[in-house]
């Protein structure tokens, strides 16, 4: 494991170098910018004022439109300035932290964990609608093959307004980044851990309606109350479940969660493990209002890094005593 | 009259309703109760077969250590008696249970004994050996789980208000938690001894 010095002799020797054509990039952008703000203001301005905008019968609806075509440009130019920038950032200083961790790892800013194995974890059943992602890194940290990446999936609800409009509403199913890895142990079948909302706002009667929830398979109750409080755990057997969710990898389970601190989805399907946990913000992603050269900065897309990478560790899914190279 | 004969109908209507709603509680009732109790002795056969698995597993691992270990004879005609009194199917219950527990034990013995010839562990065969006992090892462990678990449910149905009315009748009785003894809760991990 890397520690924080590490990071930052990387950080002084190599990533600084890197950074700085990338700062004065963003210099520029923010430059350009601005003036097409300042450009663009004035263009609204004179066009609300030849159209007679401050007279005593202002023309709104040339204000407007000009207003709105005005944003329109200012967004597009963003757009094209700030995406080369993304894409550089990304292939320079994201990849070369990926390779900071271990030379074997693939980084590619552009593809994603597929749907097919995102189905085939069976964590969320519902067949997304629309399936995005981005910032896929894979590879072997010891024995373990691992891979991950950003995940958006969602579904659409149409409704019909009173008007007879058609409306197409999109909804999250999942946000945030789906973990894949080769389990240390072989099995079949699929166990799911699923974050436990049911007993804690309900208690023992919602122990009880986890017992017939019928999509997932059987519930099965484990002798871990601290587990059984965070997560509850389906299956399609119960020996399986249990040699799966060893005491001991109950207890690495629960240190993972709070050491992630949020709603954490895992399954186990046929010797893989999925871990899908949920994110609000989009992960490794540059700044453009703000300097690039800040050691800060670089520890937070560690951190967000080594969290997965981690999960190796934090697992211990090299320990092969088992029958499974 | 005829109003009369209507209100009796009624009557008569509810009564064989709430007759029903009765018969359907208890059906319900007694087959939880059965059902529980055939998770049970399924999850004892579960651990049966698993123990198999062990049981199966002894002659190889006695030939690949014998060829190294050869004074260690002892342990190795105490596993066989071990095992061929298991497979007979003799014992039954607790003794069973004590019986498993001792082939464990010695089972154990076998591979600690094993970390005196640096030749056997390096033995590709006995390596595989090992990793499929400490396989068996924890899916028996898992099995065991498996089996208090359902034995947890059971005996909730056996001993709660109104399902224990009915064990009763049928004359169901609460059903033994697997234990560990102390001594295998000190190293209930083989796999730690084969840490390097």
């Amino acid at each position: 494991m890397k520690t924080t010095e590490d990071l930052k002799k990387f950080y002084r020797e190599k990533l600084y170098i890197a950074l700085l054509p990338l700062e004065r990039q963003r210099k520029k952008i923010v430059k350009v910018l601005a003036i097409t703000g300042a450009v663009i203001t004035f263009i609204v301005l004179g066009v609300t004022i030849l159209t007679g905008g401050f007279s005593r019968s202002p023309n709104l609806f040339a204000f407007i439109l000009s207003l709105i075509l005005g944003l329109a440009a200012f967004a597009g130019a963003y757009f094209i300035v700030a995406k080369g920038y993304k894409n550089q950032f990304k292939s320079e200083i994201i990849e070369k932290l990926v390779k900071f961790f271990d030379e074997g790892l693939y980084y590619n800013p552009e593809l994603r964990i597929t749907s097919e194995n995102y189905m085939a974890s069976r964590i969320f059943p519902k067949e997304p609608d629309r399936y995005n992602g981005e910032d896929y890194i894979s590879g072997k940290l010891g024995k373990t093959a691992v891979e991950f990446s950003e995940v958006h999936s969602e579904y659409k609800t149409e409704s019909t307004d009173s008007k007879g409009r058609r409306h197409t509403n999109w909804h999250t199913i999942f946000k945030g980044i789906f973990f894949i890895a080769d389990f240390n142990k072989a099995f079949e079948g699929v166990t799911v851990v699923l974050p436990d909302t049911a007993e804690k706002l309900f208690g023992f009667f919602g122990t009880m309606l986890q017992g017939y929830n019928f999509t997932r398979g059987k519930l099965i109750k484990l002798e871990d109350p601290e587990f059984e409080k965070e997560f509850a755990v389906y299956g399609d057997n119960q020996v399986t479940a249990r040699y799966i969710l060893s005491t001991s990898l109950m207890e690495k389970i629960m240190e993972f969660k709070k050491k992630t601190g949020r709603p954490l989805h895992m399954s186990f399907v046929n010797s893989r493990l999925y871990i899908a946990v949920s994110y609000e913000k989009n992960l490794f992603e540059p700044k453009l209002f703000a300097t690039l050269l800040d050691f800060e900065l670089v520890l937070e897309y560690y951190k967000d890094l080594a969290l997965f990478t981690g999960i190796v560790e934090d697992l211990s899914l090299n320990d092969r005593l088992w029958s499974k190279d | 009259m005829v109003q009369g004969w209507y209100k009796g109908g009624s009557m008569e209507k509810y009564f064989l309703l709430g007759i029903g709603i009765v018969f359907v509680v208890i059906v319900f009732i007694f087959n939880s109760l059965i059902v529980r109790r055939n998770q049970l002795k399924n999850a004892y056969a579960t651990v049966d077969a698993l123990l198999k698995k062990r049981y199966d597993l002894i002659p190889n691992i006695v030939e690949t250590v014998k060829g190294y270990a050869k004074h260690e004879s002892e342990l190795f005609t105490g596993i066989a008696k071990l095992r061929s009194e298991a497979l007979s199917g003799q014992k039954t219950g607790k003794n069973k249970e004590e019986l498993d527990r001792e082939i464990g034990g010695a089972l154990k013995s076998i591979l600690a004994v094993s970390e005196n010839y640096p030749e056997l562990k390096a033995n590709g065969n006995f390596l595989h050996l090992q990793k499929t006992l400490n396989e068996v090892e924890e899916q028996i462990s898992a099995g065991r789980r498996a089996y208090n678990a359902s034995v947890n449910d059971y005996n909730n149905a056996v001993m709660m208000f109104p399902t224990n009315i009915f064990a009763k009748l049928l004359g169901f009785k609460p059903g033994d938690y697997y234990t560990v003894t102390a001594g295998e809760r000190e190293n209930v991990n083989t796999g730690e001894l084969f840490k390097k």
